[in-house]
């Protein structure tokens, strides 16, 4: 086994897992992995992880993992270079994917959030929020805020044993059911389950909480049917509106055919990242 | 048997069994039972048993490279109590799929030791079973008919009888046979048509694929389904050594009708949703000699939307009717 271990090495995988804007949890997520975290960190070459390394490399990556959006300057710079120099680049978390909370931004009016932007630090400049496939190439996604913790680590276990990591676009109640926990919708409560993509082991719902939709929608679900359900259980538009985009109003396909027309900047590529979501 | 007997024999069962019943929590379940007392047996459960047997995930055996290591399978000692005549025949028909026409390992070693004590419905428990509209069997160890102020019991089997023999002094013996109208259950008849080939081509199933979500609820809750899907699970130490699983999976889904060359096989939720219908009453049929569903009306029940195939075919009956008696 040393033996295999000390010649492969220069074969290992080499990663680097780097956060823009963000809060940091995605990272956190992969931290979390008490158990496996260190057999990880020799499984692959770990170049960089600015978050927990003192000493990173910063450049010829065979995989980088990228937390947060691009919401300055800074930001789009650094995703340009990590997609130089590297061969595969994974967008992890909702941020990354979607947009998330900080792009909710794009559905309100300038002058609600003017006077909350960084005025007096000047050397911050801002630009709009966006997911990272709005300004580069993106192979893999790995949805969710934040995603699953030992989705994380089975993505990267895919990479190193040379497998196409395996995508999960089964609904949440998928998962809600197995868990043996009762349809929330029955209940009254706005849950978004059915049309949002699994693979968290429907862990919101397992705690009493309706799903929120941030892993992102299904490829295959049926909104005109969710939104008609949402309205006969007497919430208004504004609400199904505002709950569908928390998370991925920027990714959310026909949702302004369904609803009434948004305030969605022409700009922005509708892209859908269905195809690629990962989960192991 | 009388009533107040029946604590005191489920209480001295579970001394060498592991009892299991339905209870009442937020719904119905089937449940380790310590007190016979939580015993629910006004509602049938939310949730099939078939997780004791045909579990949600399954470690099928570990691996390092090339080499597999089996899993030790146990065989727990069971007692089922409280499960109806649907159950109790979507058990049968699980035992055709993994015993009869495979020999299933996993499911074996669960249902092996297993008890299966019966109650008998004394009327429709939830408002959209229609079990009395298939042919359901006989197919229990004991059966308890509940008449008002004692069980009636009948023994189905060798195991059922050689433990009434067991726990003669808390029976006591009856010369009564049982009729076919004891084993009735009234209000559980209200699929019209069991034969529907006919249908096929009929352009109301889009009334139910249109409010159909594809969450695959009526599968997971749905006592006999038995589709499964099998993925790896490899060691970060070692990437080369995991877990081979079995777990859950439903016909509902489009990611489970994906086949290699990443071709979608039933993209069409209409397709999926017929499927599943015409899997549980007719082709279950053509290969078993005997219709998959067992009536319980938990695909309905545990739908968001309520999805009624039963009402969808029976419309599509007596349209059928209509427009013949119009010529």
């Amino acid at each position: 086994m040393s033996k295999k271990n000390t010649s492969a090495k220069s074969e290992k995988l080499n990663v680097g897992v780097y956060g823009i804007t963000g809060c940091a949890g995605c990272q956190l997520s992969l931290i979390f992995n008490e158990d496996e975290i260190l057999d990880v960190v020799n499984l692959v070459n770990l170049k960089a992880f600015p978050f927990i390394k003192e000493v990173n490399i910063d450049e010829q990556f065979d995989c980088v993992i990228l937390e947060g959006l691009v919401a300055d300057k800074g930001d789009l710079e650094t995703v340009k270079k990590l997609r130089k120099n590297t061969k595969m680049l994974v967008s992890l978390g909702a941020c990354a994917c979607t947009g998330c909370v900080p792009a909710y931004r794009h559905f309100t009016l300038k002058e609600n959030y003017e006077h909350l932007l960084y005025k007096k630090m000047e050397e911050i400049e801002d630009v709009d929020p966006t997911p990272i496939d709005e300004h580069v190439q993106v192979d893999y996604y790995i949805p969710g805020c934040p995603p699953d913790k030992k989705e994380i680590i089975t993505f990267i276990k895919s990479v190193a044993k040379g497998i196409v990591p395996r995508p999960y676009q089964s609904p949440v109640c998928v998962e809600c059911r197995r868990n043996g926990n009762t349809c929330l919708l029955d209940s009254g409560k706005p849950c978004l389950g059915p049309i949002t993509t699994g693979g968290c082991d429907s862990v919101c719902i397992n705690g009493g909480f309706e799903c929120w939709g941030c892993r992102g929608p299904t490829k295959d679900m049926n909104l005109d049917l969710m939104i008609k359900m949402l309205r006969d259980r007497g919430f208004d538009d504004k609400f199904i509106q505002d709950r569908m985009r928390t998370f991925v109003g920027l990714k959310l396909p026909m949702l302004e055919k369904v609803m009434k027309p948004g305030e969605k900047p022409d700009k922005l590529q509708t892209q859908f990242y269905g195809e690629k979501i990962y989960y192991g | 048997m009388e009533k107040k007997r029946l604590n005191e024999f489920l209480l001295q069962l579970s001394k060498s069994y592991e009892l299991i019943a339905p209870v009442k929590t937020d719904v119905v379940r089937f449940e380790r039972v310590k007190n016979p007392e939580t015993i629910h047996l006004e509602k049938n459960a939310y949730f099939p048993l078939k997780e004791y047997f045909f579990k949600k995930e399954e470690v099928l055996f570990t691996f390092t490279g090339n080499k597999i290591q089996e899993t030790t399978l146990s065989s727990p000692k069971r007692a089922f109590f409280g499960i109806r005549k649907c159950d109790l025949n979507a058990i049968h028909h699980q035992d055709i799929v993994f015993m009869k026409d495979t020999q299933d390992p996993y499911y074996i070693a669960q249902r092996k030791n297993s008890l299966l004590l019966g109650y008998h419905c004394p009327s429709a428990p939830s408002p959209y079973c229609f079990c009395g509209s298939l042919d359901l069997i006989d197919f229990f160890d004991l059966m308890f008919y509940d008449k008002e102020d004692h069980f009636l019991v009948e023994v189905g089997s060798e195991k059922g009888k050689k433990l009434a023999e067991k726990y003669g002094k808390l029976f006591s013996p009856s010369t009564r046979l049982m009729t076919q109208a004891d084993k009735v259950i009234p209000g559980a008849d209200r699929l019209d048509k069991k034969d529907i080939s006919a249908f096929y081509d009929h352009k109301d199933w889009k009334k139910g694929a249109d409010i159909c979500l594809s969450c695959g609820a009526c599968t997971a809750l749905c006592p006999t389904c038995y589709c499964f899907e099998i993925h790896d699970e490899v060691k970060a130490e070692n990437v080369n050594k995991g877990e081979r699983k079995r777990s859950w999976s439903s016909c509902q889904l489009q990611e489970f009708t994906r086949v290699a060359g990443d071709h979608v096989f039933r993209e069409d939720r209409e397709e999926r949703f017929k499927h599943r219908i015409y899997h549980q009453l007719e082709y279950f049929k053509e290969k078993y000699g005997v219709q998959m569903c067992v009536g319980c009306g938990r695909c309905i029940d545990g739908c968001p939307t309520r999805i009624d195939f039963v009402d969808i075919i029976n419309k599509m009956e007596h349209g059928k009717e209509e427009t013949e008696s119009k010529n």
